[in-house]
């Protein structure tokens, strides 16, 4: 019983315990923002990472591809004994290219075109969305239906008026003539004098079909228009000015917009090119996937690069239960799928894991360091605890000798102080989780204040590859840090614990 | 009652060592109330700490009631302080925190468990209540040690020792800290203690005129006990306090 009441007495008259429970509080909660964050953010990294590739892969770097039409190689798969666990396929043919598109400076006036290099997907659109997340991903059509490289009929309006306008070249000519039937899209011809340099249009702005009369030379028939899927960040770009700080996102390419795509063709290195217009933007918010992604449909980079119909790779849904089951995955489907094809072909089959090893495996081991130096911060907390323990009992020292007198045991009195530690590392820890879940759940305001505040951006999110700071709370690691530190607690109060049980009581007696 | 023989204690600090206590033995009995006199440092408050089990004796034993003492298991040892052996000490030795009635309750608080402190804590305070009020201290309950007086703090210090209604006090200059007027109150106190509660009383002290006034005085000298004077002597001084 007295056990609990000093140390109930002591937690409450001693100030300088508060130094102990406010580092354990600080480490607690400093442990689990950075734990919640880098969970956070390699949780939603995953995410998107498995949001563009499917469960597994088949894959091949030959130019020409995987040898045999896709429905083969498919059906292969479905007669194999991995073939039960298979949800989804979508053949796809993947290849670097070379993106350029004209703008037109908001300043001169002039035209010049920007050139990007992007990774040239072709898929089938409705059949690829259901082996991931790229539905979703479609700015436009996330909310409805199947997705399809189909303009809308604005975005063809909007192709066709370029297109009435004759190609790169004349169409330049004209635009100043044929821009007055429109006067919804009129462009200044003398650049607003507050107009930043550097800034730049889009091309041609899209037509107010509504209020505006229909093209005047109207196209012979439905012009073929092969649709692309283009790169959110590709077709925006973010500007900020040097003097203001402000920063402005134009949007270079609008939906109907003519870009025109070259890659290589299947033999040989044979260059090959065609034009296309923006159908949708994909925007998964991975800045690196966002400005080097180009969908297009499949037959299309297959006519374009001569390859038949074959495809380099094969992905695969898998069905939840197996996807889910890593083990079964590297150990059984994988294995099995790459006895099906051989090795002789330069056929891969890899899980999405394992095609972005090196980016997660990264992230887990500055996960591991960055944990192994904050919690010396808890250690710091537990020698102040030592510090601060012995400071008492030293000052405890006559008050021990009495209870002791009192019939007290050495044992007792050791609890007494490390319950005291134990005691100051449950407030310490309870707060510091109070804090930690507090900071984590609201870091984004938080950093928004800061920036505010100190007019620097602290998460910049060019850098990194999310709009928000992405956190993510998981129970066994707030666990963890508690249990972690409250045994540190318990562990630097034991030595002054012992110390105090030990003291003889005659010696502490004889003095005032 | 309480029996010492031929006890050795030596305090050792490297190579010196302090003979305190040589072959000195002793008699206590039951219901007596004895006082101890002797220089300082000629081992007084040693002697009263091994016979209260606080610390051991070197050599020689301890018994009361014919049970050895000296040689049990520290478990057994802290509930005989806590039971048997009442402590009075010159500086009171309250702790500071605790109010009046927690000091005195302390060795309630040690001996019970968290389950039976609650089952059993009105007993409990109304026991404590009933000991100040003995030493004339029901109006101080909850008076922090440092808003008492000298006095005050020790007839709260007698208190505490008497709580779990010890057969034997230890009291270590209970008046070496207190003005004439006032310690004679506190030895007035023990006195009564002595008389209706039959508690037997060992006192060491350095002020002879209250020696004198208990029923047995004993001088300390070279590490050993003789009388100092018959219990004869010292009776008539008595109805004069
Ligand atoms: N822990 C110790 N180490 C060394 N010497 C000690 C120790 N404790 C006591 N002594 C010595 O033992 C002797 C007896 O001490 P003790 O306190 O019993 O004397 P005392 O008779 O009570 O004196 P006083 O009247 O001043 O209280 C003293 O000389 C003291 O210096
Ligand atoms: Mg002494």
């Amino acid at each position: 019983m007295y056990k609990f009441l000093l140390c109930f007495k002591y937690l409450r008259t001693r100030y300088l315990a508060f130094v102990c429970i406010v580092s354990v509080m600080l480490g607690v909660a400093t442990l689990i923002v950075v734990n919640s964050v880098m969970s956070g953010f390699s949780y939603k990294l995953q995410n998107r990472l498995h949001g563009i590739l499917s469960d597994v892969m088949i894959e091949t770097d030959r130019a020409d591809g995987l040898p045999g039409p896709p429905d083969a190689i498919v059906a292969r798969v479905l007669a194999s004994p991995v073939g039960k666990y298979v949800e989804a396929t979508s053949p796809t043919v993947e290849v670097m290219a070379l993106l350029q598109f004209q703008v037109r400076s908001r300043l001169t006036g002039e035209r010049f075109s920007i050139t990007k290099h992007v990774r040239m997907i072709g898929v089938e659109p409705a059949r690829h969305a259901k082996v991931g997340k790229f539905l979703e991903y479609l700015q436009r059509q996330k909310d409805g239906g199947e997705a399809s490289f189909a303009l809308t009929p604005d975005a063809l309006g909007r192709f066709d008026f370029n297109r009435d306008f004759g190609g790169w070249e004349p169409r330049d000519a004209n635009a100043a003539t044929k821009l007055l039937d429109f006067p919804t899209v009129r462009i200044p011809q003398v650049p607003p004098v507050d107009a930043p340099p550097g800034m730049f249009l889009p091309a041609l702005a899209v037509p107010d079909r509504a209020s505006s009369p229909p093209p005047l030379v109207p196209a012979a028939g439905p012009p073929r228009v092969p649709g692309v899927f283009i790169g959110h960040a590709i077709a925006h770009h973010t500007w900020k000015d040097p003097v203001t700080g402000v920063s402005e996102t134009i949007n270079l390419l609008r939906e109907g917009d003519e870009v025109f795509l070259a890659t290589v063709g299947a033999t040989g290195v044979k260059p090959v090119a065609s034009t296309f217009a923006v159908a949708d933007y994909f925007r998964c918010e991975m800045s690196e996937y966002d400005n080097t992604f180009a969908y297009v449909a499949l037959g299309e980079l297959q006519s374009m690069r001569g390859m038949g119909n074959r495809v380099n790779t094969v992905q695969i849904k898998l069905i939840p239960s197996a996807a889910g089951d890593h083990e079964l995955v590297h150990k059984t489907i994988i294995p099995e799928l790459q006895k099906l094809f051989g090795r002789e072909e330069a056929i891969n089959v890899v899980s999405w894991q394992q095609h972005q090893g090196a980016l997660l495996e990264a992230i887990d081991i500055e996960r591991g360091i960055l944990n192994l130096l904050l919690f010396m911060i808890v250690g710091v907390s537990g020698f102040s605890i030592l510090a601060i323990f012995t400071m008492i009992v030293s000052e405890k020292y006559r008050d021990i000798g009495v209870l002791k007198s009192l019939g007290a045991s050495s044992r007792g009195v050791m609890s007494i102080f490390v319950s005291y530690g134990l005691m100051l590392g449950v407030v310490g820890c309870g707060l510091g989780t109070l804090l930690g879940l507090g900071i984590t759940v609201y870091i984004n305001e938080i950093e928004g204040f800061l920036t505010l505040v100190t007019k620097q951006q602290i998460f910049d999110r060019g850098v990194y590859y999310f709009d928000k700071i992405p956190t993510n709370i998981e129970t066994t690691t707030v666990v963890l840090v508690n249990v972690g530190a409250l045994s540190t607690s318990v562990l630097f109060s034991v030595l002054p614990a012992f110390r105090a049980a030990r003291l003889h009581p005659v010696n502490a007696l004889r003095f005032e | 009652m309480l029996a010492a023989t031929n006890l050795r204690k030596t305090y050792r600090r490297n190579a010196d060592q302090v003979k305190v206590l040589q072959g000195l033995s002793l008699d206590v009995h039951a219901g007596e109330f004895l006082s101890v006199v002797g220089a300082s440092g000629s081992g007084k408050s040693t002697l009263l700490h091994l016979l209260g089990t606080l610390d051991v004796p070197d050599e020689g034993t301890i018994t009361l009631n014919g049970r050895r003492i000296d040689n049990v298991s520290s478990r057994e040892r802290d509930e005989l302080r806590n039971t048997v052996f009442g402590y009075i000490f010159q500086f009171y030795h309250l702790l500071p925190e605790f109010n009046t009635l927690d000091n005195v309750l302390m060795p309630a608080y040690i001996s019970n468990s968290l389950v039976k402190w609650f089952a059993t804590r009105r007993e409990w305070r109304k026991r404590a209540e009933a000991m100040l009020e003995r030493v004339g201290l029901s109006h101080r309950l909850t008076h922090r040690p440092r808003e008492l007086s000298g006095g005050e703090m020790q007839r709260a210090a007698v208190a505490r020792a008497l709580l779990c209604r010890p057969q034997i006090l230890m009291a270590d200059e209970p008046t070496g800290n207190l003005d004439a007027e006032i310690g004679a109150d506190i030895v007035r106190l023990l006195r009564e203690l002595n008389r209706d509660d039959g508690i037997t009383i060992v006192m060491v002290t350095h002020n002879l005129d209250i020696a004198a006034t208990t029923d047995r005085v004993l001088r300390m000298t070279h590490g050993k006990l003789n009388t100092d004077a018959p219990a004869a002597f010292t009776r008539p001084k008595l109805a004069a306090v």
